[in-house]
C-alpha cells in the first residue's frame, strides 16, 4: 500500500551522521522553470535531524536534504539536546548548499527562506533559525516562520497534488499527538490532542521496557508483525466521552505494570505479544478518534502526518475505517513523515502567500502553539 | 579591507564593522533581551546607518569560542549563513584571545575569564610585547603573545597559574564579577580589573585580530567549522565516566602476564616486552606493576620500578578502544600511589615526543617536562621527552 517510491542517495560521514539527499518519481520529471514560479528556501532543525529543501510552488520538491544524527543519539536511548545542537551548527550549511545545488538553483533564484521557528528543542531550533536570518538579512529575501506542526501537515500536499483543504488530520510524532482539522491553508483548530505522552514518546517508552531499544517507533511496529495484538488487553484511555483529547500515560504504566507482575511471577514474556497488543491499543484510539473527529466535521478526506503516521499498523487500520465509511485517506510517504524541510518549504509556501513574514528579531519558541499568530513573531524563549 | 564581525559567546551581543585602519561602527548591548532577538536587527541598524553593501565585505568574524553554548551557536550559525549567502571567507578567533585584545598595549599580564559555571572558569593568559621593525626607527608596535592558549579550569587553577608567573595582572570578563572573592583570596600577585571600555567582548577587538588572520590566510571552513567549546556536553561526560567506573583497577598477577603481553605488543610495536620480562618485572621487590580490568579483560597496565628512591614508571599501554575514558589517569595515580609505599619519592618516565595524548595524561598528573633525548626512538624516528615529578625538594 505505501508509496515508497523515493530514490534516496545515502552516505554515513565520518562522525556517524548519515546524509540522505531524497528525490522522487516527481523530482526526477520537473518542467523547466517559469517566471511566475514561487521557490522557498527551507530549512529545518528542530530535533535531531539537519534539513534543508528547495520547493517549488508548495508542492514540487526540487531537492529535499536531510542529515541524521540518530546514531549518535542511540547510546544515550534519546535525542540528547546539547549533541543534537552541535551537530546542527556543524552540518547546516553543507545542507543548504547541497539543497541549492540538488535543485539546480543559487540563492538569486529563491523567492523567500521558511524555517522551523518551534515547537521543538530550542538550541537545536536557535541554529535553524540564525542560519534562516542570516540568509536573508544577505540576500535581502523574505524570511517567512513556520510551525513544525503545520510542515508535517503540509507533507500530504506535496504527496497529493490535488488535496485541498479542509480535512481532518492526525498528527502523532515523538513529541506530538494532535488531532486537527485543517480549515484552509494556514488555518488550523486543534480539537484533541495528548493530556500527557505524546504516541511516539509512548512507543519509545514502552520499546525500552521490553528491551527494544531507541528509536521506540519501528521497533516496536516491527516486533508486533511478529506477535499477537490481541494477546494482552491493555486500557484504551477515554479522556471523557465528548474529548478527542488522548491519553497514553495510563496505557504505558498498564504496560509497565504487565512486565513488572510477569517479572514477579517469573513468567516469560512474549515481546512481540507485549509489542503488537500495546500498538493495537494506541492504534485503536487513534483511529476511533480521528474517525469520530471526521464524521462530526462532515470531511471526506483524513490525513495523517508525523514520525508515527509511518507505523504500518495505524496506515492500515485508518485506510480500511476511511475506506468504510467513503472517505479518502491521505498518508505522505514515510520519508516525508520524518523530520524533514520539504514540508517545511511545503507550509511556508502558503504562510508567504498570506504575506506573513519574520522579522530579523525571530526567536526560536521552544512550545509555540499550532495555529497561534499572535506569538507568532514575538515569541520569547530562553538562551 | 572590509569586516563585519560578530561575537555573542557571553552576556553581549555585539557587532563591528572594520576597514583597514578605521572602525566604522561597533554596536554592543549588554541587557536581559537574548542574542537571537537582538543580533540580526543590530546588524540590520548598522547595515543601514552605514549604506553597507554587503558585497563589499571581504570577510565575516566570529568568535570561536569557548562562551556559552547556545550563544557561541547563535553566533556561528549567524556567520556561516552570512558566509554562504554572500560567498565570502570565514574568520574564526578564539574567544579569550579577541578579549584580551581589547587591551593592546598593556605590558601586564593580561587574564581575561568567562563564567564556565562549576567553579571553574574559560580563560588564557597573555600580554604585549613591543616590536620595532629596526632600531633606527621609533614607531614601535605591539604582539600579543600567548603565554597560556585558552583552556576550561577552575578559579584555584589559574590563580596559581598567575601567582607562578608573579606579575601583576589585568583581570577581565564576566567570571570576575562571580569569582572576584574567590580570587582575591587567592591570588598572590598584584591585580588590576579592567574598567567598563574594556571588561567584556567587544567585537571591534575581534576585528582588529581577525585583520591578521585575514593577512595570515588563517581562514576557517566555511562549511564544517564548529565552535570550540573546550567541553565535552553533560551526556558526553556522564557516559565517559559512567564507561570508567566499570573498569577495575588492581595489582597485576601472573595470569595476567599473557594478556599484558599482547597489549603491550598491540599498543608499543617493537618496544613492548615479552612475557619473561614482563614476569620477571613484577614479581620483583622493587617493582610494582598495575592493570585496568574491563570485563574480565585486561584492558591497560603500567609499571614503576624503584631505583634509589626514584621512580621509574615504564610500560604504560591502554586498549585502542579505552584510549581516551580516563583509564590512564586512574591507573597511574594507583600506581604512584602504591610506588610511595615501596619508598619511591620522585617519578620519572620517557615518553615520544609526537604522543600528545600520552604527554597531556603525565602533565596532568603532575609530571614536568625537563629535556629531550634526540632521536631515541626509531621506526618512525622521534625524540624522547623526559618527565620528571618531584615531591623531594633538591
Amino acid at each position: 500500500m505505501d508509496n515508497n517510491h523515493e530514490n534516496i542517495k545515502r552516505r554515513t560521514d565520518e562522525d556517524g551522521v548519515i546524509f540522505m539527499s531524497i528525490k522522487n518519481e516527481q523530482t526526477e520529471a520537473l518542467q523547466e522553470s517559469k517566471d511566475e514560479d514561487i521557490n522557498i528556501l527551507a530549512i529545518e532543525s528542530s530535533c535531531d535531524e539537519t534539513a534543508a529543501a528547495v520547493v517549488r510552488n508548495g508542492r514540487e520538491v526540487l531537492s529535499n536534504i536531510i542529515s541524521s544524527q540518530i546514531a549518535l543519539h542511540t547510546v544515550y536511548g534519546g535525542v540528547v539536546p546539547e549533541i543534537a545542537s552541535r551537530k546542527h551548527v556543524e552540518k547546516i550549511n553543507v545542507c543548504v548548499r547541497a539543497a541549492l545545488s540538488e535543485a539546480g538553483l543559487s540563492l538569486d533564484d529563491i523567492d523567500a527562506i521558511a524555517v522551523t521557528y518551534g515547537p521543538g528543542l530550542v538550541g537545536a531550533l536557535l541554529v535553524g533559525v540564525s542560519e534562516a536570518k542570516a540568509l536573508s538579512f544577505a540576500t535581502g529575501k523574505p524570511l517567512v516562520g513556520v510551525h513544525h506542526i503545520e510542515g508535517h501537515i503540509c507533507a500530504n500536499y506535496i504527496e497529493y497534488k490535488e488535496l485541498e483543504p479542509p480535512f481532518m488530520c492526525l498528527v502523532a510524532s515523538g513529541g506530538h499527538s494532535h488531532l486537527v482539522y485543517v480549515k484552509d491553508y494556514g488555518e488550523y483548530d486543534i480539537i484533541g490532542q495528548t493530556r500527557d505522552d505524546a504516541a511516539g514518546e509512548a512507543f519509545d517508552k514502552v520499546a525500552r521496557a521490553i528491551g527494544l531499544g531507541y528509536p521506540g517507533g519501528p521497533k516496536v511496529d516491527k516486533a508486533a508483525r511478529e506477535g499477537n495484538p490481541d494477546a494482552i488487553a491493555f486500557p484504551r484511555a477515554k479522556t471523557s466521552e465528548k474529548s478527542y483529547d488522548f491519553s497514553f500515560s495510563g496505557l504505558k504504566s498498564a504496560v509497565l505494570n504487565y512486565l513488572n507482575q510477569a517479572e514477579m511471577k517469573g513468567e516469560e514474556i512474549n515481546k512481540n505479544d507485549v509489542a503488537a497488543s500495546f500498538q493495537k491499543a494506541v492504534v485503536d484510539v487513534l483511529t476511533e478518534h480521528t474517525m469520530e473527529a471526521a464524521e462530526e466535521y462532515n470531511c471526506k478526506k483524513v490525513a495523517i502526518a508525523g514520525g508515527v503516521a509511518s507505523n504500518t499498523a495505524l496506515r492500515e487500520r485508518l485506510e480500511a475505517e476511511c475506506e468504510k465509511r467513503g472517505m479518502t485517506f491521505y498518508r505522505p510517504a514515510p520519508v516525508l513523515c520524518t523530520d524533514n524541510a520539504a514540508m517545511i518549504g511545503a507550509a511556508g509556501y502558503y504562510e508567504y502567500l498570506k504575506g506573513n513574514r519574520a522579522g530579523m528579531d525571530l526567536n526560536a519558541v521552544p512550545n509555540l502553539p499550532l495555529g497561534d499568530r499572535e506569538r507568532r513573531y514575538h515569541g520569547r524563549s530562553s538562551n | 579591507m572590509k569586516i563585519i564581525s560578530l561575537d555573542t559567546s557571553g552576556l553581549v551581543c555585539t557587532v563591528a564593522v572594520t576597514e583597514d585602519d578605521r572602525l566604522l561602527s561597533e554596536f554592543s548591548i549588554q541587557h536581559k533581551i537574548t542574542h537571537s532577538e537582538l543580533l540580526l536587527p543590530m546588524m540590520e541598524q548598522i547595515k543601514e546607518r552605514l549604506s553597507l553593501d554587503l558585497n563589499t565585505v571581504d570577510a565575516i568574524a566570529v568568535s570561536a569560542g569557548p562562551g556559552s553554548f547556545t550563544g557561541l551557536r547563535i553566533g556561528v550559525a549567524t556567520a556561516k549563513g552570512l558566509c554562504l549567502a554572500l560567498n565570502k571567507p570565514l574568520i574564526a578567533v578564539p574567544t579569550l584571545d579577541a578579549l584580551a585584545y581589547n587591551l593592546y598595549g598593556n605590558e601586564n599580564i593580561i587574564c581575561p575569564m568567562m563564567d564556565a559555571r562549576r567553579s571553574q572558569v574559560y580563560t588564557g593568559i597573555y600580554t604585549f610585547v613591543p616590536e620595532k621593525e629596526s632600531e633606527d626607527q621609533h614607531e614601535v608596535f605591539y604582539k600579543m603573545k600567548t603565554l597560556m592558549p585558552q583552556a576550561a579550569m577552575s578559579v584555584a587553577e589559574i590563580a596559581d597559574r598567575l601567582n607562578k608567573i608573579g606579575k601583576r595582572a589585568v583581570l577581565l570578563g564576566d567570571g570576575i564579577p562571580v569569582y572576584r572573592d574567590k580570587l582575591d583570596d587567592l591570588l598572590k600577585v598584584d591585580y588590576i580589573l579592567a574598567p567598563p571600555l574594556a571588561n567584556r567582548q567587544r567585537a571591534a577587538a575581534l576585528s582588529v585580530l581577525a585583520a591578521e588572520y585575514f593577512r595570515k590566510g588563517k581562514l576557517a571552513d566555511t562549511d564544517s567549522f564548529a565552535p570550540e567549546y573546550l567541553r565535552a556536553s553533560q551526556a558526553e561526560r556522564e557516559a565517559k565516566e559512567k564507561k570508567a567506573r566499570t573498569v577495575k583497577i588492581r595489582e597485576m598477577s601472573a595470569e595476567d602476564i599473557t594478556e599484558s603481553a599482547a597489549l603491550e605488543a598491540a599498543s608499543l610495536g617493537k618496544e613492548a616486552w615479552t612475557e619473561k620480562q614482563l614476569l620477571e618485572a613484577c614479581t620483583r621487590d622493587d617493582t610494582v606493576y598495575i592493570v585496568a580490568e574491563k570485563a574480565g579483560r585486561v584492558a591497560g597496565l603500567c609499571g614503576v620500578r624503584n631505583i634509589s628512591g626514584e621512580g621509574d614508571v615504564t610500560n604504560v599501554s591502554v586498549s585502542a578502544e579505552l584510549r581516551n575514558t580516563g583509564i590512564g589517569y586512574m591507573m597511574l595515580t594507583e600506581l604512584l600511589k602504591k610506588a610511595e609505599g615501596i619508598g619511591c619519592r620522585d617519578f620519572t618516565l620517557e615518553v615520544r615526543e609526537q604522543n600528545q595524548p600520552a604527554r597531556k595524561l603525565y602533565e596532568k598528573l603532575g609530571f614536568v617536562n625537563e629535556g629531550i633525548r634526540p632521536n631515541f626512538y626509531d621506526d618512525p624516528d622521534d625524540n624522547a621527552v623526559i618527565y620528571w615529578k618531584r615531591n623531594t625538594n633538591d
